[in-house]
């Protein structure tokens, strides 16, 4: 990962100030629309195919909050019977319960768990493998 | 008011927040090099493991009570303890950082402390994921005291009045007050003071006599009347070092030149970091001084420089020259440091006419080899007689992986 050096409205200029230098407003980052509060955010990664039809492919990277309270609809990482997991989280009836591609889990139905934090937002790559190359190969990518 | 905050055995709460199978479970962290115990989780105080037991004399309690064993991750510890601080600065006008896990606070004008302390402490659990304990008080002695007594108490202790106070000092030991070394402890127990309590009670005379002007500083502390100003005790830099155990013992003269070529670009980049050069360099090497059966030797020199400097090529030759010099055949070395004092700040350089100066060249390298391994990680620009293979490498057998900093060891998810 490569961060950049120095902001642009700090270049130097060597000719003419560049009428524009007033204005300048920096350039978007896609990193503040993906993370909210860098403190109390961590990253996951998906690994299989259990959360596919909620849109989470195997090697997407996870942007999980652990700021948020979790609640009905939210998609979650939990820790349960020993492993973290990508699930949604449900409320059935009055109870909550954990939602992935093989069905819904009551949470007292299992011997441990814990709601680690919500995941606020998934990073997938789009390219093909064929351009998947040099520094290209990161996009997205671990 | 102050507050102090204070992770929960913050190292093995880092290490649990990755691996939550292990709450519940004795864990011990090691301290560099994977020597002694450093940190202990509540278990593992239990199991009967003390702070600073050497690894190898409590294997039999480790294999006894199943203790999970950490090599001193500070990578992970640095982020979570960044983590921390920045949630509890989002709660108070000021923020004093005490240590790596401990924070002073300044609150003011805060009615209701006994909601609003509780509603700090779940903020901060919550979003670092690391336990932490809040004590807050009138002054900074009385809130290291409060935040004892908050370990027991839910995370939370306020002391916002003088019964409240007076209640939690009465039958406080006087050895955990903070300020109290062994010297002045020897003092009170002459006088059979066993409690914050009764030392309290001592006029104030007898503190400023016994104690000079920090004991009247702590007297008054002691009453609720702050002496000691938010940020009031951080000390100036005086020095900054280097100094690692190597791996192995060093026997040749030119693996030590590895060695103190990386301690030296280490302290050199230590120093550009804070902004200031140093005219003096001292190297010092230790042997083993356990092993009565190794011949011992302790060599230690300090180089006066022309002109002070902070680039990595000058501090590096200097550091390589004198570790030569003191490195001597036959003895096993455990451990290097390197020490730079004389500290001045970057924009006082003083030039010697007597002597050529490119430091301005050198600098601008350093610059660069800063701004590169900022960029693409430390060490990927490097002195190469750093070397390749570095046997002398701190041994970590036991560490934890990089969760928050390495995209290669974040955590898989099904």
């Amino acid at each position: 990962m490569i961060r950049s050096f120095e902001k642009r409205a700090e270049q130097k200029i060597s000719g003419f100030q560049s009428p524009a230098a007033d204005y300048l407003e920096g350039r978007l980052d896609i990193a503040e629309k993906l993370v909210v509060d860098p403190h109390a955010t961590f990253y996951f990664k998906m690994e299989g195919e259990a959360m596919r039809s909620f849109g989470i492919d195997d090697g997407d990277i996870l942007v999980v909050d652990r700021s948020l309270q979790a609640l009905h609809g939210a998609m979650v990482i939990a820790f349960i019977s020993g492993s973290f997991s990508c699930r949604m989280y449900v409320q059935i009836g009055g109870e909550m319960a954990l939602r992935n591609d093989a069905g819904d889990v009551l949470e007292r139905d299992i011997a441990e768990v814990s709601i680690w934090g919500v995941v606020t937002a998934i990073c997938r790559g789009m390219l093909p493998a064929g351009l998947k190359q040099g520094r290209y190969r990161d996009v997205c990518a671990l | 008011m102050f507050a102090l905050c204070d992770c929960n055995n913050f190292y093995a709460s880092a290490e649990r927040l990755f691996r939550p199978e292990l709450n519940g479970l004795p864990i011990v962290v090691l301290s560099n090099n994977d020597g002694c115990v450093i940190a202990r989780s509540e278990e593992a105080k239990a199991c009967g493991i003390k702070m600073g037991d050497p690894e190898f004399l409590v294997r039999d309690l480790i294999k006894k009570f199943n203790i999970q064993v950490f090599s001193s991750n500070y990578v992970l510890y640095g982020d979570m303890s960044e983590r921390v601080m920045h949630s509890l600065s989002r709660w108070f006008p000021r923020l004093d950082v005490y240590s790596i896990d401990e924070a002073f606070g300044w609150l003011g004008g805060v009615s209701d402390l006994a909601a609003y302390v509780p509603e700090i402490r779940r903020s901060v659990v919550r979003n670092s994921g690391i336990p932490v304990s809040i004590g807050v008080a009138p002054s900074k002695t009385l809130a290291k005291l409060a935040n004892k007594l908050a370990k027991k108490n839910n995370g939370v202790m306020v002391l916002d009045n003088d019964e409240k106070i007076t209640a939690a000092v009465q039958d406080f030991p006087v050895h955990d007050l903070w300020g109290v070394g062994r010297q002045y402890y020897k003092k009170f127990e002459e006088l059979k003071i066993e409690t914050v309590g009764q030392l309290r009670e001592l006029p104030e005379m007898w503190f400023k006599q016994h104690m000079t002007i920090m004991g009247q500083r702590m007297w008054n502390e002691l009453w609720g009347r702050p002496a000691i100003p938010i940020d009031g005790l951080r000390e100036s830099t005086k020095g900054v070092t280097v100094s690692r155990s190597f791996r192995n013992y060093i026997e040749q003269p030119d693996i030590l030149a590895e060695a103190v070529t990386l301690y030296a670009s280490r302290l050199a980049e230590k120093l550009r970091a804070q902004g200031l050069r140093c005219l003096y360099l001292q190297v010092f090497l230790y042997t083993n001084q356990n092993r009565e059966d190794h011949p011992q030797h302790f060599p230690a020199h300090t180089h006066k420089l022309l002109i002070a400097s902070n680039n990595t090529s000058d501090l590096v030759k200097i550091a390589v020259t004198v570790s030569g010099k003191l490195f001597k055949y036959g003895m096993k070395y455990r451990k290097a440091g390197i020490i730079a004092t004389g500290l001045v700040p970057e924009s006082e350089l003083q030039l010697n006419i007597f002597s050529p100066h490119d430091g301005g060249k050198k600098d601008r390298v350093s610059e660069v080899l800063d701004k590169l391994n900022l960029a693409y990680g430390r060490g990927t620009l490097r002195m190469a007689t750093e070397g390749y293979e570095k046997k002398w490498r701190l041994k970590h057998e036991f560490l934890s992986k990089g969760y928050t900093t390495r995209w290669s060891d974040i955590i898989k998810v099904k």
